[in-house]
Order: structure tokens, then C-alpha cells, then sequence
């Protein structure tokens, strides 16, 4: 069963005087539990339909349904209620809150709910011990290393327990050592805690790390292959995450 | 709460900006709390009420008691005029007739006639009974004790005269907290005004509605003597003599008027910078779920705590100025003693909560009108 379902999508938009559609027509399924690797140059839209599937950016046209949702039929505050619970970014440059610790960053989306204190400190301790970081709770992203960094990221994505993760080139700022460490724990999330991942990246290694890859280009897909081979010989990752 | 909690740490650990911010706001509302307290210094002294039954009987065109001299025996003559309940005379000894913070007027009066006539008067340390025993004997004015750190057994000298601080009183008059009581002869042979010559006398009338009738009867009586007298009601007097004084008081309500504006300014121009310096991290909290109602909230909160927290410093760090600093301003003998009140105190608070409030509005609008995915892609 699908958890993203897009059919005949297209985002546009104006820049002075002429129009910009970085997507076009675009149509694609998208099952629970799998993880996506979207590529493609630059320019190719492949981060408008990252935005567009986490509910951050609403399509010119078309249908986008998410875990059964249609939201580009939904207003900017239902977008925002949506994203709440159904959504974790991972984003390329991590984008912690520099004056908060690691603890409070993941805490952030459980502070829009009904959670006592006590239930919250429980989730992010759980999220942390994920991402093996628990001794790095009180620290603050200056304090961390880059990998520590998107590991942290990664927990506050996940905290509030969402079907979806989309991540922008979360191993773009990374050396390889804590990009494949990062790439292990995406896989585990995929296939351990039945997350849907769509991952945009560039480098081809990340992408090998998913069940499937498209790559898009002019704002099409213009391959939509079948299973990564190179994931399903991918073993299950090590236990150890340690960047 | 949790999203205040969020405004505090949001401030608390970006310590030098928040203190920087707080401190202005502080002093600006250091100035208003100031301005203010002179403001309703001045409004006590010189607002009539209904229960205002006093007159003062100066000397025509007269504006400082030491060119302002009656003959002692118009005493007997006011006491006669119907309407009349009670009189008292008084000769005042100032060190300064002009505009100063530092005033030191001496009362004198008729010992057994003092707490006749003012049955408020209440003495808080010392005795009554010290000042009637004792020819040089003060009642001094807590506000005036205070001020010149006196205590009951003292003996100070001002303006040529040396009395014994036979007690300290207070009252529900704010003047007689500022002044020393002393004996009318002896303040009369102190000062060289000599016997027989008072100031002014100070007239209590049966009821309010009768003091511009005793007014007018007392002037017409006096008319053609040799020393003619202008009769007013005691706050009208005060409003009429102390008039440089007041206008210089008046005055202060642009200085008001002004801190109030720059603790806007500052708050506003401190939360815009908070807000601009954070467009990428108010984007990802949206990202993270976070409504416009959410962060506008967070906008909002953090100006509201500066604004409180400045207020409290500025508000309370007046507050105890005054307290400690006891001022006194005085202008051709009358004095407005500068003492904060609470009610002064919570208008001020009140005043930098709303400042916070309204600081934060646009920087709160700004913070959530840009689209998001504009944010995101932000330097």
C-alpha cells in the first residue's frame, strides 16, 4: 500500500515576469516502508518535491496524498497541523537550534502536544538512545561533531513518531565515515521502525543506501526504476552508530 | 508555558543582548517612575477634593514667607468671622525661597495650639509632651528626619536656628512631613522676624462649600490695614505660590512622555533584531509543525519579558531611590515631598508590560509573514 501517492503534479510559480515550473506533470507511488533516493541535477526539482510531499510548499496543480491525506488541498495552518504529526525533515546543514542542547532540540516537536514532562523526556531519551547520543544529551550543537549533529537532527525528525521522513542531502556536509553511519541509520529506520524515507542527494553512494532511486530532470522523472539492487544486498546495519 | 519557557531560554542564553535590552528598558523606566511620582507629588498637593477645608491668610502680593509678615493679633479677628472653626498662626523659616531639592522650613507655632489644630499629626518617636517642655524643642517631619538622618535627642541647626528634636511625626498632610514644628515666640527671635509677626495664618472652615465666603470675609476685614491679606484654599495657595515650581514638575511629563517612547523604540528595535537574526530557526520550528500563532506567541512573550523584566528593575530601582534619597523639592517655602507610591509603582509595571506587547506586534508579524520555503532558503 502506497503511503505518497502523486498524480499528474506541477508546481509553478512567477520570478518577475516569467514563469517557473520546476515540476511538471509529475506522477508516483511511493509504499510504506520504503526508502527513497531521489537525484538529479541541479535545478531538476527533485527539492520542490521534497517540499511538496513534506507539506511545506503546496503544487500549482494535481494530486499529492500522503497516508491517505490529500494535502494540496490543505490551507497553510492545516499544512502546519499536518507536518506536526505526520512529518520529520532532515535537512542538509542539520539546522539545530544553536542556544538549545541536543535534549531540547529533539524536544521541540513534543512541546506542541499534550505530553507531560516526564512522557517527553521519556520519547527523547528513547529517540537519543536511537541514535546513539544519549551522552551527548546536554550539549549544544557547537559542542557536537557534524555527524553528531545530523544524528541529533535525525532524532528530533523521528521523536514525535511520524510515518514520513524527508531528508535534503543529509550526508552532503558530511565525510564519507559519517555519511555511511547516517545512511545505516536511515536504512534502520526504514526497515526496523517502518518509516517511509525520501531522501534527495547527489552523491550516488547515499543513493545506493535506498530501495529505490529516481532521478529527475526539467522537473520530470525520467526513470522510474525498479528496486536498488545494491540496497537489497545491503545488509541489515550494524548496531553500532557511532559517527 | 512551554512555549514561554521557550521565550526565557531564547533570552537567558542570549545573556549580553537581553541585559543590554533589559538595562534600557530599565532606565527608561527608571525616568517615567521619576517623572511620575513628581507628577502625583504635585497632584496631592494642589488637586482640591471635596474634604479640603483649609485656608491660608498670606500677606497681599506676597509669594515668600520672608516678605510675607502679618501682625500676630489678626488672630482674634479671624476667630470672629462666622464659619470659622479653627486658626492657627505660623511663622516660616525657610534656608531657600527659590526652587531647590533641599528646602529646610521651620513651622512655628503655638505648642498647645498644634495638635488642636491638627489632630493627624501623630508622633512616631519621641513625645508630644518633649516639645511643649522645651522652648527649642522640634517636631520634625519623617520625611525631613529621614533625610537629615535625625533622631529624638538631637540637636541640628539650619537657617540660623538651633532646636532639640524633641520628637519625629507624620501626618496625613504630605507638607508636614517635610517641615520642623518649633515655638512661635522662639522662632520669631530666632529668625529676627520678632515678636508679634507671623507668616501667614492657616484657617479651617466649618465645611468646603464656605471656604470662598470666609476668603473673601477675611480680605474685606483686612482691606485697609496696613498689611492687607490674600486668602486662598490651602491647595490653591500651593498651586498659585510654588508656581515656577510646578511648571518645572509640569514640565517633566514630556521627559515621561519621552522614556516611554524610547523604551517602545528599544524593545521594538531589540525583538526586530531577535526576529531578523533568527529567520532560518523560526523557519525550521514551522517546519517542525510550529503555527504562525505559535511563534508570533514567542515573539510576543520575549518582548512582554523584557518589558517586565526592565520594568521591574527601572519601577523598584526608583521605588527605592526615592526611599533611600528622601527628596524634597520646595519652591518659596512649600514643599513637595518625593515619595514613590504603589500606586505609582504598579502603573509603571503595567506601562512596561503593555510597551513590551506592543513593541512585539510587528516584529511578531514579521516573523511570520515571510513563506516558509523563503525562509528556509535565507542566508
Amino acid at each position: 500500500m502506497s503511503l505518497i501517492s502523486i498524480h499528474s503534479l506541477t508546481k509553478s510559480y512567477t520570478k518577475g515576469k516569467s514563469t517557473i515550473t520546476p515540476l511538471e506533470n509529475l506522477s508516483l507511488n511511493v509504499p510504506r516502508g520504503e526508502f527513497l533516493a531521489l537525484m538529479g541535477p541541479s535545478g531538476s526539482g527533485k527539492t520542490t518535491l521534497l517540499n511538496l510531499i513534506a507539506g511545506i510548499d503546496s503544487p500549482t496543480m494535481g494530486e499529492l496524498e500522503v497516508d491517505g491525506r490529500d494535502i494540496a488541498r490543505l490551507s497553510r495552518s492545516e499544512l502546519t497541523r499536518w507536518r506536526a504529526s505526520h512529518v520529520g525533515y532532515i535537512f542538509q546543514l542539520y539546522h539545530l537550534v544553536p542556544i538549545l542542547s541536543a535534549f531540547e532540540n529533539i524536544e521541540l516537536p513534543l512541546l506542541l502536544g499534550k505530553l507531560t514532562k516526564a512522557q517527553r523526556r521519556e520519547k527523547v531519551y528513547a529517540a537519543l538512545e536511537l541514535v546513539d547520543l544519549v551522552d551527548r544529551a546536554h550539549h549544544r550543537p557547537s559542542e557536537l561533531s557534524g555527524g553528531q549533529e545530523q544524528r541529533v537532527a535525525i532524532a528530533r525528525a523521528i521523536v514525535h513518531d511520524p510515518s514520513l521522513l524527508v531528508a535534503d542531502e543529509p550526508t552532503g556536509d558530511l565525510d564519507r565515515e559519517s555519511a555511511d553511519a547516517i545512511l545505516n541509520l536511515l536504512q534502520t529506520l526504514a526497515r526496523e521502525h517502518d518509516k517511509t524515507i525520501v531522501m534527495v542527494t547527489h552523491d550516488p553512494k547515499a543513493a545506493d543506501a535506498a530501495d529505490r532511486i529516481l532521478h529527475l530532470e526539467k522537473g520530470q522523472l525520467i526513470e522510474q526504476g525498479g528496486l536498488n539492487p545494491a540496497a537489497e544486498n545491503t545488509p541489515s546495519p550494524a548496531p553500532d552508530h557511532r559517527l | 508555558m512551554k512555549l514561554i519557557a521557550l521565550a526565557l531560554k531564547n533570552l537567558t542564553r542570549h545573556r549580553l543582548r537581553s541585559l543590554l535590552t533589559i538595562l534600557g528598558v530599565a532606565a527608561g523606566m527608571f525616568l517615567y517612575t521619576s517623572v511620575e511620582t513628581m507628577q502625583e507629588a504635585l497632584a496631592k498637593a494642589t488637586q482640591s477634593s471635596a474634604d479640603d477645608t483649609t485656608l491660608v491668610v498670606y500677606r497681599e502680593n506676597r509669594f515668600c514667607p520672608m516678605t510675607s509678615r502679618l501682625p500676630e493679633h489678626y488672630l482674634s479677628t479671624i476667630q470672629r468671622i462666622p464659619g470659622v472653626r479653627q486658626v492657627i498662626p505660623i511663622q516660616i523659616s525657610v534656608n531657600n525661597c527659590g526652587a531647590s531639592l533641599d528646602v529646610i522650613t521651620f513651622r512655628g507655632v503655638p505648642p498647645d495650639a498644634l495638635r488642636q489644630y491638627n489632630a493627624n499629626l501623630q508622633v512616631i518617636d519621641g513625645s508630644y509632651e518633649a516639645f511643649t517642655m522645651r522652648s527649642d524643642a522640634a517636631l520634625v517631619g519623617s520625611h525631613f528626619a529621614r533625610r537629615r538622618g535625625l533622631n529624638p535627642g538631637d540637636q541640628f541647626e539650619a537657617v540660623g536656628v538651633n532646636v532639640y528634636v524633641a520628637g519625629i511625626i507624620t501626618s496625613d498632610a504630605p507638607q508636614d512631613d517635610n517641615v520642623a514644628y518649633v515655638h512661635l515666640p522662639f522662632l520669631q527671635q530666632a529668625s529676627r522676624v520678632g515678636l508679634g509677626i507671623v507668616t501667614q495664618f492657616n484657617v479651617k472652615v466649618a465645611s468646603s462649600d464656605m471656604l470662598d465666603r470666609v476668603a473673601t470675609k477675611i480680605d474685606a476685614t483686612f482691606k485697609s490695614d496696613q498689611q492687607p491679606t490674600h486668602t486662598r484654599p490651602e491647595k490653591a495657595f500651593f498651586a498659585e505660590t510654588a508656581k515656577q515650581m510646578i511648571e518645572l514638575i509640569g514640565f517633566t511629563r514630556w521627559l515621561g512622555l519621552g522614556a516611554v517612547l524610547a523604551v517602545l523604540g528599544l524593545v521594538a528595535n531589540a525583538v526586530l533584531l531577535i526576529v531578523r537574526a533568527r529567520v532560518k530557526e523560526t523557519a525550521i520550528l514551522q517546519t517542525l509543525g510550529y503555527s504562525r500563532k505559535n511563534i508570533a506567541t514567542i515573539v510576543v512573550f520575549e518582548g512582554a519579558l523584557l518589558g517586565v523584566i526592565g520594568g521591574l528593575l527601572g519601577v523598584f530601582g526608583a521605588f527605592f531611590f526615592f526611599i533611600i534619597k528622601s527628596f524634597t523639592i520646595g519652591n518659596e517655602g512649600l514643599t513637595l515631598a518625593l515619595a514613590p507610591t504603589t500606586s505609582v509603582c504598579m502603573s509603571g509595571m503595567m506601562v512596561a508590560l503593555l510597551l513590551g506587547l506592543i513593541a512585539s506586534i510587528y516584529p511578531a508579524w514579521k516573523a511570520t509573514s515571510q513563506p516558509l520555503i523563503q525562509s528556509l532558503s535565507a542566508d
